[in-house]
């Protein structure tokens, strides 16, 4: 083999029928934790939860904001929008933005001649005011002043770009296809797919908050496709009463009454282990007795009880524009401690193409919509450092595409898919780092562009796994869908 | 620029493992790094199936033998091989990979390294097979059984001469309790009920087993079972949009799911099934029944891309009836298969004219209420253009092409026929039930403003008493009364000389009154329509008038309004004057008349698909059938019967089957019936650890025993409802709210199944994508756990068969467990299974006999059925819960 040793200790049979039936919590977990405690690499292709390549992070927290976030008024600030502001673009010097060959090649339209995701030619000047924080000097948005303190801790990356001009890029920023193209396995279902469990008592891949709506991609935003749905998202509810679907007995039932009725079920399944080598069942008794410890461990993690107040006002949880999403944020931290693998935290759900979908307000509904998110996500970043536990945890933030710099209904802008901001902190990348840049007018990605799967490699290569082993004999992946690590921000 | 070298134009990305290049200085080795490049970027155009300019790039041998320049490969010189030029496109050669990125630099120097090490390989290897050889592409001849013993069926001699050639030993038949529970999940879905299991047990006749096959597959509910499973394979999904808005699939395609189940309990021939699925509307176009199949190609309706809607449509009818994948030639030629980029779009060409409509059900013409979706081809004149890689947006526009089957398998297609449509076919208005709909609707009219009227009238006398405005008002809302009136009786006779001169047009031939029936049915229609016009401007005067002494706030805004009325009847007056002045016989249909002519296309891609010599048509159908009795495969790859795809473990047994099933008619249930009927499916499951063919079949690839499957969410909910006897039998109809599953009883196929509208219970057990799903995941993960042990339905079906069990509670705890057991899952307690049953009951009525010492519960779903007070049918509703859980029930065995 090329690269990688491929041992297999006697006595381990890998049958085939085991590894499929098992996967997820079963037979994919049982190997997890072989590896885990350095009993054998797995071999050849399969996914093994033995890193391709020496990992840096052991958890991604995956923050996305849903409906589009203004690069301009969040990490990119642009003073010739100021100075031009209502003008065209035809009539500043920078009008060559209109010509460059990203503009067709780039595009794919879905719905044609929809009165969103237009060129908006009149430029509309900054919605924010910027300063310059921490040793880097990065800007940051007067609306990210929490942010704006954990500056020295974030590789900004300002020159992403995506293809969809509507919100289908929602999905695409999770699969890193185009939705025409259908749907795909999202960046959290590799990673679920790739790697093992930290804890047999947690789902891996958990989704917190509203996921993307059934207009963008709904639950293929958080979906696994052809690697089978044990590898999809989990949602769970930051609420220790009712975490996930089927999360406990209904209304009446004790829980003395239960557990016996658990412990008979174990009972009774040994029994018929004992003449049946079924692999099938060896999976299922051991799934209902994971299933009754993560009946007691889900709830477990959304009871912050034991949370100090200090740690609960770093979050902001008690203020009532903060607290949903501080919740969410302070979840994600005690998951990181518990091990899972790839938290994906939406914002700004609404129903529809998402709150941040500034066609117009711009200034007020994206004024509130950072306030929602500043304090948790900088508590989130300070509350890790602070344990330790930011250098094996890679925060991501990021959004579906950034916004025009033309105006749109007097004070909005429009879809931006040309050039848009994401940032990451943690997990082996660089502090306090800008990579890449947009035009002047913060038009086009124009230095370093990466299109969205470099994304996904990044935080696959921070985690160790290289996509390019991950594939699946019979799927066709495209050049496009592996991505290459942003090298540069790798610290 | 020369192209000296055409065998190197070479076009394709392509799927399989890149390997890596390795990391220290050893040599470059062929096998592992050099091969998966060629594998990746250049056989599909350099292999067996396509060899451009005569070279190959698929096995070692031909590296210095083949190509035009003979050779492309020089070992130890880089600098004179064809190949490394070509693929820097240097030296005047086209940079290969043609029409596709070049290969990575890493990649290419490589490949130069290895070339200077010597271009070390194989002296030869296996080299890719000829497309004309491979084994699903060749035509199904029914092999020779390999056993005369009559007393074996066919099935089993295939099965058993490779236990003979193994050395397998196979395990003997399943006890009767299992095999009936088995055959009764497999054929209906549902367990047996303790009658049938225990008239089964005691019928010793010979031929006890295959009655019971034979009540089953004449059971309504083998349609269900069955249903379901092609409606996994043909996508079925509900439509989904964004909120109201229809984006995917049709509203009402629950029509198709009723033909689904409906045919195979009529046992309809699959090769009439597929044909209607896909060309009803051309074979069968007043059969509304048959039309319902056409939501096979309805399904995949796709609002905003026409272009994302017919590859779809090209993609799964290549997957779902042939096995082929048509998709992967969408940008270039198939990798592996002999299907080019031109066969893609050619094959797509046989659909481009369809489109999707709704025809009214029972004359009802109210679209959100009901209607039927159904194709029709809409425009026989629509090109079909290549996409040059792929691209939409670079349509071949100088080679339109005409649809053509792919032309390996048929080098020339037969002449398509246009196919001439009744005219009750394209125009609904034909159809008595839908005039009946539009009179009774007319005739409301009628009597509404007849009604009004003589409302007004009885007003009108009262209001005679009052002096002055009252009255003049009370004048004008009688006259506008009266006018609407007179519009709608108007409208009820134009509405029946439609119909009249409908009839006369639509004749065979036509009427010779036709010309006048249709001049004078213009003509009432007409001036129904200034009638109309005329009591509107009259309602709009009358409003002018009101208007003038309202309350000064209200007065402008109520004046501007009733000026606006009155200017736009003024001018449908205007309007319908000038065409009453006409004497054209232009009435308007009752309804939309569609195309009568339809392309016939989509008859001839079908009569081909389903031609008894095709040679993967059967196979495939026999595959999906085998599959689902078995739990595994003949051919593991279920819809790529292509030459990347799998191999079947069984050759013979497959084709022979294939052969079966052509020769029977495409008889569904007699296939069933060959498979349950034999020995091998027979076989028990259970199979312990030390069995010595474990040792020499693990996976059972040899079929020594049955496979223990997991039933289906809909297997495992269906049986919870049943075993309880609550299970609403109700068959067909609208689909159900998906979130419905765990509050009402009716059968799982019947829930809302699309994309965001899964019912949460079923999905959990590796449910369908109603994207795509030719074989169901199995897999065992805790989440089923939680929902099976959580949900709503599992204690409530717990509690209704305990307390059905437990009569009036005199029972001792062993006959408790022992009904239990049967009820539940089909068998008896083993003797410790029961004394850990007893010693539970015991131990958990005490434990509830005091329930202050226990913790409550409280955040879970609400339930019908409350928990009895009892502690004794308590803790027994507790113990069925727990069977209710076991492997056993939730296992086909």
């Amino acid at each position: 083999m090329s690269g990688f040793s491929s041992s297999v200790p006697s006595g381990l049979s890998r049958r085939h029928f085991l590894s499929r039936v098992g996967m997820g919590f079963g037979a994919l977990a049982f190997d997890a934790m072989l590896a885990r405690d350095g009993h054998y690499v797995s071999a050849g292709s399969l996914p093994s939860g033995i890193a391709h390549i020496a990992p840096k992070a052991k958890s991604v927290i995956w923050l996305f904001m849903i409906g589009g976030t203004s690069h301009l008024e969040t990490f990119d600030p642009k003073p010739a929008l100021n100075e031009f502001a209502g003008k065209t673009i035809e009539e500043t010097p920078h009008k060559g933005v209109l010509e460059a060959s990203y503009l067709s090649e780039n595009l794919r339209v879905v719905v044609p001649n929809d009165a969103n995701g237009q060129m908006r030619s009149t430029l509309y000047p900054l919605q924010v005011g910027f300063k310059k924080h921490g040793q880097s000097g990065i800007e940051v948005s007067d609306w990210l002043p929490h942010i704006a303190t954990c500056v020295d801790d974030i590789a900004v990356v300002r020159s992403m770009w995506t293809t969809d001009n509507n919100h289908g890029a929602q999905l695409q920023f999770h699969t890193g296809r185009h939705s025409l193209d259908g749907n795909f396995p999202t960046v959290g279902s590799w990673i679920h797919y790739g790697l093992g469990s930290l804890n047999d008592n947690l789902p891996q891949f958990v989704v917190l908050g509203t996921p993307i709506a059934d207009c963008c991609g709904g639950h293929n935003g958080h979906g696994s496709n052809y690697l089978g749905p044990e590898h999809a998202g989990v949602r769970l509810n930051v609420d220790a009463r009712d975490p996930l679907p089927f999360a406990s007995p209904p209304k009446g039932v004790f829980r003395e009454e239960q557990a016996a009725e658990f412990e008979l079920l174990s009972r009774l399944h040994r029994l018929a282990a004992e003449e049946d080598s079924d692999p099938a069942l060896k999976a299922r008794l051991n799934s209902y007795e994971l299933a009754f410890r993560m009946q007691t461990a889900i709830p477990d993690l959304m009871n912050f009880a034991g949370e100090t107040a200090e740690t609960h006002d770093l979050y902001g949880t008690g203020d009532k524009e903060t607290k949903t999403f501080a919740e969410q944020c302070l979840a994600a931290r005690r998951m990181v401690e518990r091990g899972v693998r790839f938290m994906q935290i939406f914002h700004g759900s609404n129903g529809g193409a998402g709150a941040w979908d500034g066609h117009s307000n711009l200034q007020t509904g994206h004024a509130s919509l950072c306030r929602q998110t500043d304090q948790p996500i900088a508590g989130l970043l300070k509350d890790l450092k602070r344990r330790g536990l930011l250098d094996e945890t890679l925060v991501v933030w990021g959004t579906e595409f950034g916004r025009t710099p033309g105006a749109q209904n007097s004070n909005g802008r429009d879809h931006h898919p040309f050039g848009f901001s994401v940032w990451m902190a943690g997990g082996g990348i660089k502090r306090g780092f800008v990579h890449g840049a947009t035009d002047e007018l913060g038009f086009h990605a124009s230095e370093d562009r990466h299109y969205i799967t470099d994304l996904h490699a990044t935080v696959l290569h921070q985690l160790g796994l290289d996509p390019r082993k991950l594939d699946v004999t019979g799927r066709k992946r495209l050049e496009i869908d592996y991505g290459e690590p942003m090298h540069a921000i790798i610290a | 620029m020369r192209t000296p070298n055409a065998a190197l134009r070479c076009l394709a990305p392509c799927l399989v493992l890149v390997a890596l290049p390795s990391f220290a200085a050893e040599p470059v080795d062929y096998a592992i790094d050099i091969k998966p490049i060629f594998e990746r970027h250049c056989v599909s155009c350099h292999g067996a199936v396509r060899s451009q300019g005569g070279l190959r790039l698929d096995a070692s041998q031909f590296l210095r033998t083949t190509g035009d320049s003979g050779g492309s490969v020089v070992p130890g010189d880089s600098a004179s091989s064809v190949l490394l030029a070509a693929l820097k496109g240097e030296g005047g050669y086209t940079r290969m990979p043609q029409d596709a990125d070049p290969l990575p630099d890493a990649q290419i120097a490589l490949i130069e390294r290895w070339i200077a090490e010597g271009a070390v390989a194989p002296e030869s290897e296996k080299a890719d097979a000829d497309p004309a050889e491979h084994w699903a592409f060749r035509p199904v001849a029914r092999p020779t059984v390999p056993f005369s013993d009559e007393s074996a069926g066919v099935i089993d001699a295939f099965v058993m001469e490779r236990h003979d050639a193994a050395g397998v030993v196979p395990l003997a038949e399943a006890p009767r309790h299992t095999l009936l529970r088995r055959l009764y999940l497999d054929l209906i879905g549902l367990p047996p009920s303790p009658a049938e299991l225990e008239a089964f047990l005691n019928d010793a006749a010979p031929d006890a087993y295959d009655r019971v096959v034979d009540r089953l597959l004449a059971d309504p509910r083998h349609g269900e079972r069955w249903g379901r499973h092609w409606m996994d394979v043909w996508r079925y999904s509900d439509w989904y949009g964004y909120g109201n808005e229809l984006r995917n699939s049709q509203k009402h395609i629950w029509h198709w799911r009723d033909w689904i189940i409906e045919s195979l309990n009529e046992n309809q021939p699959y090769d009439r099934m597929v044909v209607e699925m896909l060309a009803a509307d051309e074979v069968a176009p007043l059969d509304d029944d048959a039309l319902r199949a056409t939501g096979f190609l309805a399904r995949n309706y796709y609002k905003f891309n026409r272009d994302v809607w017919l590859d779809r449509t090209v993609e799964h009818t290549g997957k779902a009836f042939l096995g082929l994948t048509f998709n992967c030639a969408r940008c270039h030629d198939h990798l592996f298969d002999p299907i080019s980029q031109r066969d893609h779009y050619a094959m797509r060409a046989f659909f481009e004219p369809h489109q999707v409509r709704l025809d009214p059900v029972d004359g009802d013409l109210d679209e959100n209420k009901n209607g039927l979706p159904r194709v029709y081809d809409a425009d026989l004149s629509t090109p079909t253009y290549l996409f040059v890689r792929g691209n939409d947006k670079q349509p071949d526009k100088d080679h339109p092409l005409a649809p053509e089957l792919p032309k390996f398998f048929v080098p020339k297609t037969p002449t398509v026929e246009s196919v001439a449509l009744p005219p009750a076919a394209h125009y609904a208005g034909l159809r008595l039930e839908v005039r009946e709909v539009l009179r009774r609707q007319a005739d409301a009219e009628v009597a509404a403003a007849d009604e009004a009227v003589r409302k007004m009238l009885l007003d009108g006398a009262v209001g005679s008493l009052a002096p002055g405005v009252l009255s003049a008002s009370l004048a004008a809302d009688r006259s506008v009364a009266e006018a609407r009136l007179r519009a709608a009786r108007l409208r009820r006779a134009a509405l029946e000389m439609r119909i009249s001169a409908d009839d006369a047009k639509y004749a065979n031939p036509p009427a010779a009154e036709a010309d006048s029936l249709a001049v004078a049915a213009a003509k009432t229609e007409r001036t129904a329509a200034l009638a109309a016009a005329d009591a509107e401007a009259l309602a709009a005067r009358k409003a002018q008038d009101e208007a003038q002494r309202k309350p000064a706030a209200e007065r402008e805004k109520a004046i501007a309004d009733a000026q606006k009325a009155l200017d736009a009847a003024m001018k449908a007056i205007e309007a319908a004057k000038a065409e009453l002045g006409k004497t054209d016989g232009n009435y308007s249909p009752l309804t939309t008349v569609y195309p009568s002519t339809s392309s016939g296309r989509r008859t001839r891609l079908a009569n081909w698909i389903v031609d008894p010599a095709n040679p993967l048509t059967a196979r495939v159908a026999v595959n999906h059938v085998w599959t689902r009795h078995f739990g595994k495969p003949l051919v593991e790859s279920m819809f790529d019967f292509g030459m990347h795809g799998s191999a079947p473990t069984d050759p013979e047994l497959l084709d022979w089957l294939a052969a079966e099933f052509v020769a029977s008619g495409w008889n569904f249930k007699h296939l069933h019936r060959l498979i349950v009927t034999s020995d091998t499916y027979r076989l028990n499951s259970t199979v312990a650890a030390d069995h010595p063919s474990l040792a020499i079949d693990p996976d059972n690839r040899l079929l020594w025993h049955m496979n223990a499957r997991r039933g289906e969410g809909e297997v495992i909910r269906d049986s919870m409802l049943a075993v309880a006897g609550r299970l609403d039998e109700r068959m067909g109809g609208p689909e159900l709210d998906a979130a419905a599953d765990q509050t009402t009883a009716r059968r799982s196929v019947y829930y809302r199944h699309a994309p965001e509208k899964y019912a949460p219970f079923l999905q959990a057990f590796d449910g369908a994508s109603a994207d795509e799903c030719y074989l169901r995941a199995e897999t065992v993960v805790p989440t089923q756990a939680l929902a099976q042990v959580n949900s709503r339905i599992t204690r409530e079906e717990s509690r209704s068969i305990a307390a059905d069990l437990f009569g009036t509670g005199e029972a001792t705890a062993a006959d408790l467990i022992e009904r239990a057991f049967k009820r539940v899952l089909c068998r008896a307690a083993a003797s410790e299974e029961r004394a850990a049953c007893i010693a539970f009951l015991e131990d958990q009525e005490i434990r509830l006999a005091n329930p202050s010492a226990l913790t409550t519960l409280e955040t879970g779903p609400d339930t019908s059925i409350e928990a009895a007070h009892s502690p004794r049918l308590r803790a027994f509703a507790s113990l069925v819960h727990v069977l209710l859980n076991h492997h056993d029930f939730v296992t086909i065995r």
